[in-house]
């Protein structure tokens, strides 16, 4: 409440450093993109012009705010912007213009500002030869891939090198050593040795990549790590793997309801930079699940067990005692305590009582039968 | 302190070696020669263990930086330099990435050094202000490295053992901990380590078996005062399988190195003392990464049970059973309802281990760790002009791009060294040494990255961003046209499609077509 009566704003911090980069994070697959036009008539090409007004907007709060679109294709990840210096860069589009054509567009653009053309141009053309490259047979050969374990890398990569310039985000630990430091950006840094401040807004309409939860949860630890939120803007398919990464490193977890509108929920939900954040209540989900689904079953639990070395996780004690996944032979002896109350009853009644109530949490059968044949 | 430089002779009797590098401490001349074996209780050991053994103490080989240096083609040293700045980056990082069983849930106690010889100034700001600061990262590192685990800090001042904080799993507990009690004593008296140890291996006595049990040991004096044998306490270690590491502020202490030794299976490698502020850093670092598991440790493997908790939010607010503190929302233990507000912990009423998967996710980095990737020769370094991740340029090599120029500037250099008589060897035969690629290849995927995000990638991120982002048929094309200019290895789809195939791509030509945009379209949204 004592933000809202105006004391914090005198003691507001010189906003010297308040210089964002947006990494957005498109998913591209043509597949995944008709699907959901049919539902939602929201097509790609709508979809690319609102996310680039956003960019723009972005773009427009600061002169040093910087922007970079990585799309996350059905053959891995490519970078729209910035493009990959080594390709040739090209416009495939352009070919088909005529000069006139040529020179028409030069005059709609002529008064554009000049930071926002450029994004516009580099992440249209980049994705144009994208797709110029993608086969229809690569279409249908992979209908649901998805590359995010592959794009979130990419995309604190290139944070770690434009905003940490290249220190992962962490200090040497030597004292007055990180005061005299200019990193290579040259700017100022603050004691992480970090010069901007990032952020990572990724759109999805592909589901889960099952296979690559390890991959995606470093990256999410990783993205926590450099206190780089993760915005996610998911079109379609509730994702467990994404609402993690939003709630694990503060950022914003959104389905829009009405997906044409599609730059409105942009704008509000995940324009605000850090400092800007701080002050408002952000539009995300509450809710996040949590639980754990079993290695074995691939059921959902509340309770489970735990292999001690590989952490595998089982909803029952595995057959014959020895984990799936490492081939070690468990102690399952030990279980028996871990189910006794921390203060064992004194008397003889209430520790009938206690032994009565176990067999619901479904202990005392996992003590009694370390082997249990279903 | 007994020994200044000034009592410093050198002299060819086998015992007395020019001053330890690593002993920072005061003194660090050469101790008593007769002596040294005598007293079995902190003495300082600074000579090797018996004159005429093959074992060379590290300062022993004096490595001169300056060595190294050898003049690039262009008869400046940056490339040199810059060779250097990045070995010395990935020196850290080469480590053996096979697989290995690691005991993931730990009980570890860390002992910090509280006693007088912490005033020393040797350290900026003293020794004990930076010991409690890396403390203070200690926990948090340990934590984040290893959420499942369990940790308590003692000290040791004035002779006795202070316990800071009491085994638990909760780093802020620690933090506060730290902050109340070790920064309101001041260093004073003497360190005992037999009190300090006795101490800890109580702590660890009820842990269970399926853990680890370790201890951290911050010794910045070189001496003990000690109630009883030490060597009893050594061996009780021992038999309780404790492993025990020490990071040494001073000189190497014969007592701790035979207490490392004994825990530790004969491998006295978790003994270190510090050069630096940087190498104590990285020594204490060190010490967050699980330790390896030995086959003939005696730990056994088990089932834990673990409940998952869902997190609740709560429109009043109502105490949470671990601090008994009014909270909005928390974490419901799914077997007994009752509300927490942190994890992991277990649950203060019917002591289920509660925790989420991502804390289980958290280590599995340890159990399938990254490659190592290698150093990329000049001949396969066309291939690409900037890292494929960061999108920063590579260096060409300019001996290759532009002959003339460096000719030109040889001759002038060997012009200037002729006097000296050195430049002897004709000119085609003086191989310059190249400058370093500043690329390096994961073996899998063969992108090539540079040496920040190499180390990025091993350090925080743990994945390789090529292999998790390039499809099989991009990571093949790149293998085998290893000068492909760019990864577009999806053209060459091979096989004819099936006459069923045919009218799914007429569909798929479609929505590629949909999914085109229009050359030149302007900003407007359509609706």
């Amino acid at each position: 409440m004592d933000k809202v009566d105006g004391t914090e704003h005198y003691n507001f911090k010189a906003p010297a450093d308040v210089a964002t980069l947006q990494v957005i994070i498109l998913d591209t697959n043509p597949l995944a993109w008709a699907t959901f036009e049919k539902s939602s008539s929201l097509s790609f090409p709508s979809a690319l012009s609102q996310l680039l007004i956003f960019a723009n907007a972005h773009l427009a709060f600061s002169q040093s705010n910087r922007c970079a679109v990585i799309a996350n294709h059905i053959d891995g990840v490519h970078f729209l912007s910035p493009a990959d210096p080594g390709t040739d860069h090209s416009d495939p589009g352009e070919a088909d213009l005529t000069p006139e054509d040529l020179k028409e567009i030069a005059n709609q653009n002529a008064s554009k500002y000049r930071v926002f053309r450029l994004l516009e141009d580099e992440v249209r053309a980049s994705y144009r030869r994208l797709i110029a490259n993608t086969t229809p047979e690569a279409v249908m050969d992979c209908p649901n891939s998805s590359y995010l374990a592959g794009a979130l890398s990419a995309a604190l990569t290139y944070i770690n090198r434009i905003c940490f310039g290249g220190t992962g985000g962490r200090s040497s630990g030597v004292p007055g050593d990180e005061k005299s430091k200019v990193n290579s950006a040259g700017g100022k840094v603050d004691e992480t040795g970090r010069t901007m401040h990032a952020k990572i807004l990724v759109v999805s309409v592909t589901p889960d990549p099952a296979n690559q939860y390890i991959p995606v949860m470093n990256s999410i630890f990783a993205a926590q790590r450099l206190k780089v939120p993760i915005d996610v803007c998911k079109l379609r398919d509730a994702t467990v793997f994404l609402q993690q990464a939003a709630d694990a490193t503060g950022g914003v977890y959104m389905e829009p309801e009405h997906p044409q509108g599609l730059l409105q929920y942009l704008m509000v939900g995940f324009l605000p930079d850090h400092l800007a954040r701080q002050s408002l209540i952000l539009p995300t989900k509450v809710d996040v699940d949590f639980r754990a689904a079993c290695f074995c079953h691939k059921k959902v639990l509340d309770i489970g067990f735990v292999c001690s070395v590989c952490l595998s996780i089982f909803c029952e004690p595995p057959e014959g005692a020895v984990c799936s996944t490492c081939q070690v032979k468990l102690d399952v002896t030990s279980l028996e305590n871990i189910g006794k109350p921390v203060v064992l009853p004194p008397k003889k009644k209430k520790k009938k009582k206690a032994l009565d109530s176990l067999p619901e949490s479904g202990v005392a059968s996992a003590a009694d039968s370390p082997a249990p044949t279903e | 302190m007994a020994d200044s430089d000034e009592d410093f002779v050198l002299s060819s009797s086998g015992d007395d070696r020019p001053k330890a590098r690593g002993a920072v401490g005061g003194g660090g001349g050469a101790a008593g020669s007769s002596s040294r074996r005598s007293t079995r209780k902190s003495k300082r050991a600074d000579g090797a263990p018996a004159p005429g053994a093959t074992r060379r103490e590290k300062w022993e080989d004096i490595q001169r930086s300056w060595d190294n240096v050898v003049e690039g083609a262009d008869g400046s040293i940056a490339g040199t330099v810059i060779g250097l700045l990045e070995a010395t980056k990935r020196k850290r990082l080469l480590r053996d990435t096979t697989p290995i069983q690691r005991g993931i849930i730990r009980h570890l106690v860390l002992i910090l050094d509280l006693s007088s010889a912490m005033l020393e100034k040797d350290l900026r700001p003293t020794r004990f202000l930076l010991t409690l600061r890396y403390a203070r990262d200690f926990v948090t590192e340990y934590f984040e490295q290893n959420p499942i685990s369990q940790l308590s800090i003692i000290g040791m001042h004035d002779g006795l053992a202070l316990r800071i904080s009491d085994m638990g799993g909760n780093p802020a507990d620690h933090l506060t901990a730290l902050q109340e009690k070790a920064f309101t004593v001041e260093p004073k008296g003497a360190s005992s380590l037999q009190n300090a140890l006795e101490m800890g291996r109580a702590e660890l006595f009820h842990t269970p078996t399926h853990g680890t049990r370790e201890i951290l040991l911050i010794f910045g004096a070189l001496s003990s005062s000690d109630p009883g044998d030490i060597h009893d306490t050594i061996n009780s270690l021992v038999e309780d399988r404790i492993q025990v590491r020490i990071v040494g502020l001073a000189a190497q202490v014969a007592v701790c190195r035979e207490l490392v030794t004994k825990t530790n299976d004969g491998d006295d490698s978790a003994y270190g003392v510090i050069l630096d502020e940087g190498h104590y850093r990285e020594l204490m670092m060190a010490a967050t990464t699980p330790p390896v598991t030995k086959t003939e440790e005696k730990s056994v493997p088990s089932l834990l049970m673990m409940g998952f908790p869902s997190r609740t939010v709560e429109k009043h607010e109502s105490f949470c059973s671990c601090h008994s503190n009014l909270t909005k929302g928390g974490y419901i233990c799914p077997r007994c309802t009752a509300k927490v507000c942190f994890l992991p912990t277990e649950c203060p009423c019917c002591g289920l281990t509660l925790i989420l998967s991502t804390h289980l996710a958290r280590s599995y980095h340890h159990l399938f760790p990254l490659k190592n990737w290698i150093e990329v020769p000049w001949s396969q370094a066309h291939t690409s002009t900037h890292c494929w991740s960061c999108q920063s340029p590579f260096p060409t090599n300019q001996s290759q791009s532009s002959p003339t120029k460096i000719k030109i500037r040889k001759q002038s250099t060997t012009a200037a060294t002729a006097s000296n008589g050195t430049a002897t060897a004709p000119e085609k035969d003086q191989q310059p040494p190249l400058p370093p690629t500043q690329r390096y290849a994961c073996t899998d995927c063969k992108t090539h990255f540079c040496i920040d995000c190499d180390i990025f990638a091993h350090e925080s991120l743990h994945n390789c961003p090529g292999c998790q982002s390039l499809s099989e048929e991009r990571i093949k094309a790149r293998a085998n046209l290893w000068p492909a200019t760019t990864g577009d290895g999806t053209a060459d789809a091979a096989g004819e499609p099936a006459s069923s195939m045919r009218t799914q791509v007429a569909e798929a030509t479609k929505m590629l077509e949909k999914s085109k945009i229009a050359p030149g379209s302007s900003m407007e949204v359509d609706n």
